[in-house]
C-alpha cells in the first residue's frame, strides 16, 4: 500500500477517481450543445464568459474614468479623439455617460451575478452532491434573461448613452433626453434573472440536499447563496415596481416621481433604494461564503465559529431590508426617522464584524498554504475590514452630512464591492478552476495578479477617502486644482489594478493551452465537490458521494508518493457482515 | 488639546477643509473619533492577519496545529462587546445631527435657488445674486427649493449639506465662525474685471482665491449629480463680519442705478445663471449662442423660423419650451427653466439690449458697409436715443418697482 505520509494506524480509503471518458465539458459538442444546455455547470460556465465581458466593459469604463480624472479639466473626452467620435456631446456629457454605464454595467451585469450566478450555478448542485438544480429550465432562462437585459444596455449605449447615474434618480431621470426607458427595461429584464436564480436556489438547497446534510452540516457557501437567495427573490420584485413606474413617469406622467405632475421624486429614492440596499448584499453574501470556504480549505482548519457564520448570514439578509434610509440621511426625511435609519444601520455591521473575527481565528494555528485563491482571501479581510470600517464614518449623522456624496463614500463603497466581492470573486475562480476546466493554472502569475490588484486597489481608493473627507463631491467631470495630485495618485493605482486584472485573466486562459492536469482534490477541500472528478462528469458524481462534516479535514492527507491529496480514514477491525449470527453486534461494541 | 486639533486640521495635509462653522468643531470631533475606534480595532485585525499567514504557513500536508472549532465564550464577546462602541458613535452622531436639524428663531434668511447649471441667492428686495454672504457668528438659515431636478449644497469648509428638491422647501442652518478677509482691493478687482472684459473670460475663482469684491471665500458645491455641467455648479461662500458690511454688499447689488441698461444686462449675464448655458462668443453650449444673434432667424423645433427680436427673447425667458431653438439641424435639449417671477421687466428689458450690444443683425443688414460691430454699437446708442424706446424704458422701470414691491422680502430685518 502506498502510504506516503500517511500516519500508522490510518489507510488509505481513496478510489483515486478514475477519470470518466467524458465530461460535461466534452459530452457534447457543437455550439447548439452548449446554447440548449440544461447542465447547470455549463449555464454556470456561460454566465462566467458573460459576467467577465461585462465586468472587461465596465472596467474599461472605469480606466476612462480615471484617466479623465487626471487632471482637473479633464484630459480624456476633451481631447481631438473623443471630439471627433463624439462631435456632438460636450466632453462633461461624454464624461457623465460614461461613468452612469461604469455603475450600470458593474452593479447590474456583473457583480449581481458574478458570483450567485456563474459560480453559484456551477457550485451550488455539485456541493449538494445532486445532478442539477431544481428547475433545470428555468436556470437556462435565467441565463438568456441576463443576455436579454445586456442587450438592452448595449442599446442604450448605441442609442442614446445613459446620463442619469446607475440610481436613476428623479427627475433627472424622467426629464433627461437619454436612453433612461432601454436601460430600465435592461434593468428590468436583468431583475427576473436575478429572482429565478435565486428561486431555483432556495428550492434546490431546501429539496436537494442528500441524506445526511443537514442544515448546520451544509458548506458555508450555500448559506451565504441560501441568503442571498431570499434577498433576491423578495427585494428584486420591488426594483421591478419602481423601474415600471417610472417608465410610466415618463411616457404617460402619472404624477408618481415627477413634482411637475405633482409627484415626489424622494419616494423614488425610498422605493429605489428598498430593493439597491438589500442588492447591495446580494453582491456581498456571496462572497463571504466564498472567504469561509477558502480560508478553511486553505488553513487546512476547521472554519470557527460555524454557527456564528451561518447565523450572520441570515442576520445580514432579515437587516438588509429595514436600514435603506441611510442612502437618503441629506434627503430632508424628518429627523426621527433619519436617527431610526441610522441607529438600525449600525446592527448590521455587527453580523459582519463576526464574520471577519471567525475568519481570522480560523487561520490561528492552522496549516496554512499561501495559494494565489488564500492570498485573495487575505486581500479581501483587509479591504472588508476597511471598507466595513469606514461605512461606520457614513452611518454616524453628524458626519454623514459632511461626507454623503463625495469621494469618501465612493472609496467605501469601492472597498466593499470591489476589495471585497470582486476579490472573493477572483479568489473563488482560482480556486474552482481546476474542477471547471480540469487544468492547474501558473501558482507564480496567479500570486503575481493577487499582489498587482492589491496594491493597484489600494492606490487607487486610499486617496479618494482623503478626497472625500476634503469635500470633493462625486460625479464631477471636472474640480478644484487642489485636489489633482490625489486624483492622479487614483488614476496611477487604476493602472496597476487594471494590469492586475489582466495578468489574473491571462493566467487563467494560459493555464487551458499548458496548465498541468488538475486532480480531483486540488486543495485538500472536504466539502463534495472535491469528490468528483476535474472537470466533473455530465451527471456530477460517478456514484453518490458520502456527505462528511464539510470542515472536517482530518481524514484529508497529503501523498506524496501519488503527489495528491487522499481520503484516509482510521484503520479499524472490521467485521464481516456474514457472520453477524456468531458475535452479535451490540456485544462487539 | 483642541488647539493641537485646530492646527492639524488648518493644515494642507490635513484630512478636512478649513474647519469654519459651529459644526465643523463637533462633526470633526466625532470624525477622529470613529476614525481612533476603527484604527484600534483595524491594527489587531491586520496583525493577526498577516501574523497568522506567516507563522502558520506549513508545508503541504502537514497537518493543523489544532482543530478547535468554536469558543462560544469568546465569539459572544466579540460579537456584542463592540457593540457599546457603536451606542457611542450613533449617539454624538445623532446629536451632531438634531442640531443641525433645529434651526434657531430669528436666524438670518437667505432664499436659495438651485437650477441647472447655477444658483440665486435671494436677498429680497429683488437682489439675487450667485454667491451666498452670510454674516460671522450669527445664523444663517437656508430656505431652498429647486428649479429643475434635485441638487445638493454642501459648503465643505460647514460640513453641512442637504438636498434641494424641486416641489418643497428644505432647510438648512449654520453659523459661520471665521469671517472672510478681504484680500484684494476695490482698485485691484476692478482692473481685474475690465481686463477679463477685454479678453471675453468670467472671474475665476479658483485661480484668484478671491471674489469680484476682493473677498476670499469658502466652496460651496451641488452635491447631487444634476446632469451635464453637475461639476460646474459651484459657488463660494463670503462671510462678513458684521451685518452692516453685509448690509452694504447687499446695497451694492440692489438695483442697477444710472448704470445703462446693457451694462446691467450684461452683469445679470454673469449672475443670474445664463452664461453657464449662453456663450456669447458664437461656441455652441447647453443654449444657442448670444453672439450675433439678435435680428436673425432662427429654425425652431415643430414650427416655422422665427425672428430673434425682443418678444421672442422675453417669450423665451419667461417659458422657454414654448420655442426651443434648432441649429444646424440639431435641437437644444428644452432644459432652462422659467424666469418667470425671476426676473423683474426692467431685467429683461436690459438682458434684450445686452444681448442687442453683442451683435445686432437688422441694423447691420440698415448699414452693410460698416463692421458689424460697429453697426451694433451704433444701432445701440440709437435705439437709446429713441424717444419710443425711452418710453418703453420709463415704462419698464415703473414695472420693475413694482415687481419688487410684489416681491416677498426674504430677509429678517
Amino acid at each position: 500500500m502506498s502510504a506516503g505520509s500517511v500516519p500508522s494506524g490510518y489507510e488509505v480509503n481513496d478510489p483515486g477517481y478514475p477519470t470518466p471518458q467524458e465530461n460535461y465539458l466534452t459530452n457534447s459538442k457543437g455550439i447548439l450543445s452548449w446554447a440548449f444546455t440544461l447542465d447547470h455547470k455549463r449555464i454556470g460556465m456561460m454566465y462566467l464568459i458573460g459576467v467577465t465581458s461585462a465586468f472587461l466593459l465596465g472596467g474599461l469604463l472605469a480606466l476612462g474614468i480615471r484617466l479623465h480624472l487626471f487632471a482637473p479639466d479633464g484630459i480624456l473626452f476633451n481631447n481631438a479623439l473623443f471630439q471627433w467620435l463624439a462631435p456632438d456631446k460636450a466632453p462633461n456629457d461624454i464624461y457623465n455617460q460614461v461613468f452612469t454605464l461604469h455603475g450600470a454595467i458593474m452593479v447590474f451585469l456583473f457583480i449581481i451575478p458574478s458570483v450567485p450566478a456563474a459560480l453559484g450555478n456551477f457550485l451550488v448542485p455539485v456541493m449538494l452532491g445532486a445532478k442539477d438544480v431544481a428547475f433545470p429550465r428555468l436556470n437556462l432562462s435565467s441565463f438568456y434573461l441576463w443576455v436579454g437585459g445586456a442587450l438592452f444596455f448595449v442599446m442604450a449605449l448605441l442609442a442614446s448613452g445613459l446620463d442619469t447615474g446607475w440610481t436613476f434618480y428623479t427627475p433627472y431621470s424622467t426629464t433627461t433626453d437619454s436612453s433612461v426607458i432601454l436601460a430600465t427595461t435592461g434593468a428590468f429584464v436583468l431583475g427576473f434573472s436575478s429572482i429565478f436564480t435565486g428561486l431555483n436556489f432556495i428550492v434546490t438547497i431546501n429539496t436537494m440536499r442528500p441524506p445526511g446534510m443537514t442544515w448546520f452540516r451544509m458548506p458555508l457557501f450555500l448559506w451565504a447563496t441560501y441568503s442571498t437567495s431570499i434577498i433576491q427573490v423578495l427585494a428584486t420584485p420591488v426594483l421591478g415596481i419602481t423601474l415600471l413606474l417610472l417608465i410610466a413617469e415618463r411616457t404617460l406622467h402619472i404624477g408618481i416621481f415627477d413634482p411637475e405632475y405633482n409627484g415626489d421624486p424622494v419616494t423614488f429614492q425610498h422605493f429605489f433604494w428598498f430593493y439597491s440596499h438589500p442588492a447591495v448584499y446580494i453582491m456581498i453574501l456571496p462572497a463571504f461564503g466564498i472567504i469561509s470556504e477558502l480560508i478553511s480549505v486553505h488553513s487546512h482548519k476547521r472554519i470557527f465559529g460555524y454557527r456564528f457564520i451561518a447565523y450572520s448570514s441570515i442576520a445580514i439578509a432579515l437587516l438588509s431590508f429595514i436600514v435603506w434610509g441611510h442612502h437618503m440621511f441629506t434627503s430632508g426625511m424628518s429627523p426621527i426617522t433619519t436617527i431610526i435609519f441610522s441607529a438600525l444601520t449600525f446592527t448590521v455591521s455587527v453580523p459582519s464584524a463576526i464574520k471577519v473575527f471567525n475568519w481570522v481565528a480560523t487561520m490561528f494555528k492552522g496549516s496554512i498554504s499561501l495559494t494565489t485563491p488564500m492570498v485573495y482571501a487575505i486581500a479581501f479581510i483587509f479591504l472588508f475590514t476597511i471598507g466595513g470600517l469606514t461605512g461606520l464614518h457614513l452611518g454616524t449623522l453628524a458626519t454623514d452630512m459632511h461626507l454623503h456624496d463625495t469621494y469618501f463614500v465612493v472609496a467605501h463603497f469601492h472597498y466593499v464591492m470591489v476589495g471585497g466581492t470582486v476579490v472573493a470573486f477572483l479568489g473563488g475562480v482560482f480556486h474552482w478552476w481546476p474542477k471547471m476546466v480540469g487544468k492547474m493554472y501558473s501558482e507564480a502569475g496567479g500570486l503575481l495578479s493577487a499582489a498587482l490588484v492589491f496594491i493597484g486597489f489600494n492606490l487607487t481608493f486610499l486617496p479618494q477617502f482623503i478626497l472625500g473627507s476634503r469635500g470633493m463631491p462625486r460625479r464631477y467631470a471636472t474640480y478644484d486644482p487642489e485636489f489633482a495630485p490625489l486624483h492622479q495618485m487614483s488614476t496611477y493605482g487604476a493602472l496597476i489594478l487594471g494590469v492586475g486584472l489582466f495578468v489574473a485573466l491571462f493566467v487563467l486562459l494560459m493555464s487551458l493551452y499548458n496548465g498541468k492536469k488538475a486532480p480531483a482534490n486540488p486543495w485538500g477541500g472536504a466539502t463534495l465537490e472535491w469528490n468528483c472528478t476535474s472537470p466533473p462528469p455530465f451527471y456530477n458524481f460517478e456514484r453518490p458521494p458520502v456527505v462528511g462534516d464539510p470542515y472536517e479535514f482530518g481524514d484529508i492527507r497529503w501523498d506524496t508518493e501519488l503527489d495528491r491529496y487522499v481520503k484516509v480514514e482510521p484503520q479499524r477491525e472490521r467485521v464481516p457482515l456474514e457472520t453477524p449470527a456468531e458475535t452479535p453486534a451490540h456485544a462487539s461494541e | 488639546m483642541m488647539s493641537l486639533l485646530g492646527d492639524y486640521t488648518s493644515s494642507k495635509l490635513s484630512v478636512f477643509p478649513k474647519s469654519a462653522s459651529s459644526f465643523s468643531g463637533e462633526s470633526d470631533w466625532v470624525f477622529h473619533f470613529i476614525s481612533i475606534v476603527c484604527v484600534i480595532f483595524f491594527i489587531p485585525i491586520a496583525v493577526a492577519l498577516f501574523g497568522f499567514a506567516w507563522k502558520y504557513r506549513k508545508a503541504k500536508g502537514q497537518p493543523a496545529d489544532s482543530q478547535v472549532d468554536h469558543n462560544t465564550t469568546l465569539e459572544l464577546v466579540w460579537s456584542i462587546g463592540p457593540s457599546f462602541l457603536l451606542v457611542v458613535m450613533f449617539y454624538f452622531g445623532a446629536r451632531g445631527f438634531l442640531d443641525m436639524r433645529s434651526i434657531p428663531e430669528g436666524a438670518y434668511n437667505v432664499g436659495v435657488d438651485a437650477y441647472k447649471w447655477g444658483w440665486g441667492m435671494n436677498y429680497g428686495n429683488g437682489v439675487i445674486h450667485p454667491e451666498l454672504h452670510v454674516v460671522a457668528g450669527e445664523p444663517t438659515k437656508l430656505t431652498m427649493t429647486s428649479k429643475d431636478v434635485i441638487h445638493s449644497l454642501y459648503i465643505p469648509s460647514f460640513r453641512v449639506k442637504k438636498d434641494i428638491v424641486p416641489g418643497r422647501f428644505n432647510y438648512i442652518w449654520f453659523k459661520a465662525m471665521e469671517p472672510s478677509e478681504k484680500v484684494m482691493t476695490d482698485e485691484e478687482c476692478k482692473q481685474l474685471a475690465d481686463k477679463d472684459k477685454e479678453e471675453n473670460l468670467s472671474w475665476d475663482y479658483d485661480a484668484r482665491q478671491c471674489t469680484p469684491d476682493g473677498y476670499n471665500f469658502y466652496d460651496l458645491y451641488c452635491a447631487e449629480y444634476c446632469g451635464t455641467n453637475h461639476s460646474e455648479m459651484q459657488t463660494v461662500v463670503v462671510v462678513h463680519e458684521t451685518q452692516a458690511e453685509l448690509d452694504a454688499w447687499i446695497k451694492k447689488y440692489s438695483s442697477r442705478g444710472d448704470e445703462p441698461p446693457a451694462a446691467y444686462g450684461a452683469k445679470l449675464y454673469e449672475r443670474r445663471g445664463c452664461k453657464s448655458c449662453h456663450s456669447i462668443d458664437g461656441s455652441r453650449l447647453v443654449g444657442p449662442s448670444y453672439k450675433g444673434s439678435y435680428g436673425t432667424m432662427r429654425d425652431i423645433v415643430g414650427g416655422d423660423p422665427v425672428k430673434v427680436d425682443e418678444n421672442y427673447i422675453r417669450e423665451s425667458i419667461l417659458n422657454p419650451k414654448a420655442k426651443v431653438a434648432v441649429e444646424q439641424g440639431v435641437a437644444y435639449q428644452p432644459v432652462m427653466p422659467s424666469y418667470k417671477g425671476q426676473l423683474s421687466e426692467d431685467d429683461i428689458y436690459s438682458l434684450i439690449e445686452f444681448i442687442k450690444s453683442l451683435g445686432d443683425a437688422s441694423a447691420a443688414e440698415e448699414a452693410s458697409e460698416s463692421p458689424a460691430e460697429e453697426a451694433a454699437e451704433m444701432a445701440a446708442e440709437e435705439a437709446s436715443e429713441s424717444p419710443a424706446e425711452e418710453a418703453a424704458e420709463m415704462a419698464a422701470e415703473e414695472d420693475a418697482e413694482a415687481a419688487n414691491a410684489d416681491t416677498e422680502p426674504v430677509s429678517v430685518e
